[in-house]
C-alpha cells in the first residue's frame, strides 16, 4: 500500500518536472526538433542551417520575414540582410515597455549561439523589409539574401504566408495556439500589463 | 464600486492569470483545469471603460464607438497597417479563433482596429488591410489630435514614431488587445504571445457572461 502512495508522488514530481522542461524548451524556442513533416524547408550554409523562412503577406509597402537560424558548430552573427523586392531591409526586435510595443533595430544584428538556434518569430526578432516594390501575396516566393559575420553570405527562397501557421494548415493546437507568439528572450510580452497594473 | 476587495480580487486573478499564460506558451495543452470563468487573458485594474468617441470607419462614414458596440462584446486594438510584425499576429489571430466559434458567439462580437498612424492610414487603406483577415473588422481613423485623444481615453500613450530612415517610420503603440464586456469595460486585455488558444476560451466567457459574472 505504501508502495503507492510515495510512488504516484514521484511520478507526479517526474511529470511535473518533464512538463516544465518542456515548458522551458518551448518557451526558448527549441520546439520544432520534433516538428511532423511538411513543412521543414532548409538551407545550408557551412555550419549554419536556415530553417522554415517564411515573408508575411502584405496590403502595404513594408512587412516581415521569420526564420529559424541554427549552428552546429561556431557562434555567428547575422548582421544584414537584403531582398530584391525591398528597397531597405533592417533587423529588428520588439521591445514591449509597459503598455507600449515598439519595434527597433537590433543593434549588432542577430546573434545564432553555439551549438545553439535563434528564432525569428512574430513578437520578436524580424527582418523587417520596406519600401517595397511590389506587396508579397500568398503563394508567392520572396528571395532573402543573409549575411553572417562569420559564415558569410546565402541567399533563400521563402514563401508567402499569412501567418507562422497557415498554408501548411498545420495542426497547431497540438503545440500550444500562439504560434505567433513569443520573443526571442521569453521574458518580453507576456504579463507585462498585469505587472504594470496603473494604467 | 467596492474598490479595495476588487482590487484584491483582480490581483489574484491577475496572478491566475499567468499560469495558463505560461502554460499556453509551453504548449503543453492541459488546460482542463481551467474550470467556471476562468479567463486566460491578463487581467487590468482598473478596468478600461470604453471611449465615448466618434470617429470615421473603414467606409469613410461616422462611426460613434459606443452606439455601433452597444451589446456587442468589443475587440479594440490600436495598431497601424504598416505594422509588419504585431499587429497582424493580433488580427490574425483573432480572425482564426471567431471562424471556430459557435456563431451565436460569433455574432455577439465585434473587432475594432483604431489606428495609431492616421497619416498613412485613410480609410481605403485600412479596408484593404483589415479585409485580408476578416471583412467584418472594423477600422477607424481621423485627425492625428482625435487619435491621440482616443488612445489617452484608453489609458494608453499617444503613439510614437520611431524614425527608421529613408522616409520609413515604425508607430510605437499598445502592445495588447482589449477586451469590452457589454457593460462597456475593458477588464481583460490580451498582449502579444496569447492568440487563439486565449480568445477560444475567454470570448465565450466574455459573452455569456461578461467579467463581474453573478
Amino acid at each position: 500500500m505504501n508502495l503507492f502512495r510515495t510512488r504516484v508522488p514521484f511520478i507526479l514530481m517526474a511529470l511535473v518536472a518533464l512538463v516544465a522542461a518542456l515548458a522551458a524548451v518551448a518557451c526558448g524556442g527549441d520546439d520544432d526538433d520534433d516538428e511532423p513533416a511538411g513543412a521543414g524547408q532548409q538551407f545550408t550554409l557551412g555550419d549554419l542551417t536556415i530553417v522554415d523562412p517564411w515573408v508575411r503577406s502584405t496590403t502595404t509597402d513594408v512587412t516581415a520575414a521569420y526564420m529559424t537560424i541554427k549552428s552546429k558548430g561556431a557562434a555567428d552573427t547575422l548582421v544584414s540582410a537584403s531582398s530584391p523586392i525591398a528597397g531597405m531591409v533592417q533587423l529588428h526586435d520588439v521591445i514591449t515597455e509597459g503598455a507600449t510595443s515598439k519595434m527597433q533595430e537590433k543593434p549588432g544584428g542577430f546573434p545564432v549561439p553555439a551549438s545553439g538556434q535563434v528564432e525569428l518569430k512574430p513578437g520578436g526578432y524580424h527582418i523587417m523589409l520596406m519600401d517595397l516594390e511590389k506587396q508579397p501575396k500568398e503563394g508567392e516566393t520572396v528571395e532573402l539574401t543573409l549575411k553572417f559575420e562569420k559564415a558569410g553570405e546565402i541567399t533563400i527562397t521563402a514563401p508567402v504566408k499569412k501567418a507562422a501557421d497557415s498554408g501548411a494548415d498545420m495542426n497547431h493546437d497540438s503545440h500550444g495556439s500562439s504560434s505567433g507568439t513569443g520573443s526571442p528572450t521569453a521574458s518580453s510580452g507576456m504579463g507585462s500589463p498585469t505587472a504594470g497594473a496603473g494604467y | 464600486m467596492p474598490r479595495t476587495p476588487w482590487r484584491t480580487l483582480a490581483l489574484a486573478l491577475a496572478a491566475l492569470a499567468l499560469v495558463p499564460a505560461a502554460l499556453a506558451c509551453s504548449g503543453d495543452d492541459d488546460d482542463s483545469a481551467a474550470g467556471d470563468a476562468q479567463y486566460m487573458g491578463a487581467i487590468v485594474t482598473p478596468p478600461i471603460e470604453k471611449p465615448d468617441a466618434v470617429l470615421m470607419d473603414e467606409n469613410g462614414r461616422p462611426f460613434d464607438l459606443r452606439k455601433e458596440t452597444e451589446g456587442y462584446v468589443t475587440l479594440l486594438y490600436v495598431g497601424y497597417t504598416h505594422c509588419p510584425d504585431i499587429c497582424p499576429t493580433h488580427l490574425y489571430e483573432i480572425s482564426e479563433a471567431l471562424k471556430k466559434l459557435d456563431p451565436d458567439i460569433r455574432k455577439q462580437i465585434r473587432v475594432v482596429f483604431a489606428t495609431a498612424d492616421p497619416e498613412r492610414d485613410t480609410p481605403e487603406q485600412l479596408k484593404q488591410y483589415l479585409d485580408t483577415f476578416d471583412p467584418d473588422f472594423i477600422g477607424l481613423t481621423g485627425t492625428r489630435d482625435l487619435m491621440d485623444q482616443f488612445q489617452v481615453a484608453l489609458g494608453l500613450q499617444p503613439a510614437t514614431r520611431t524614425d527608421l530612415g529613408g522616409g520609413n517610420y515604425a508607430v510605437n503603440h499598445a502592445a495588447y488587445v482589449m477586451a469590452f464586456t457589454k457593460d462597456n469595460y475593458a477588464y481583460t486585455v490580451y498582449p502579444s504571445g496569447m492568440g487563439q488558444k486565449e480568445w477560444l476560451n475567454d470570448l465565450p466567457l466574455l459573452v455569456k457572461k461578461g467579467f463581474r459574472s453573478e
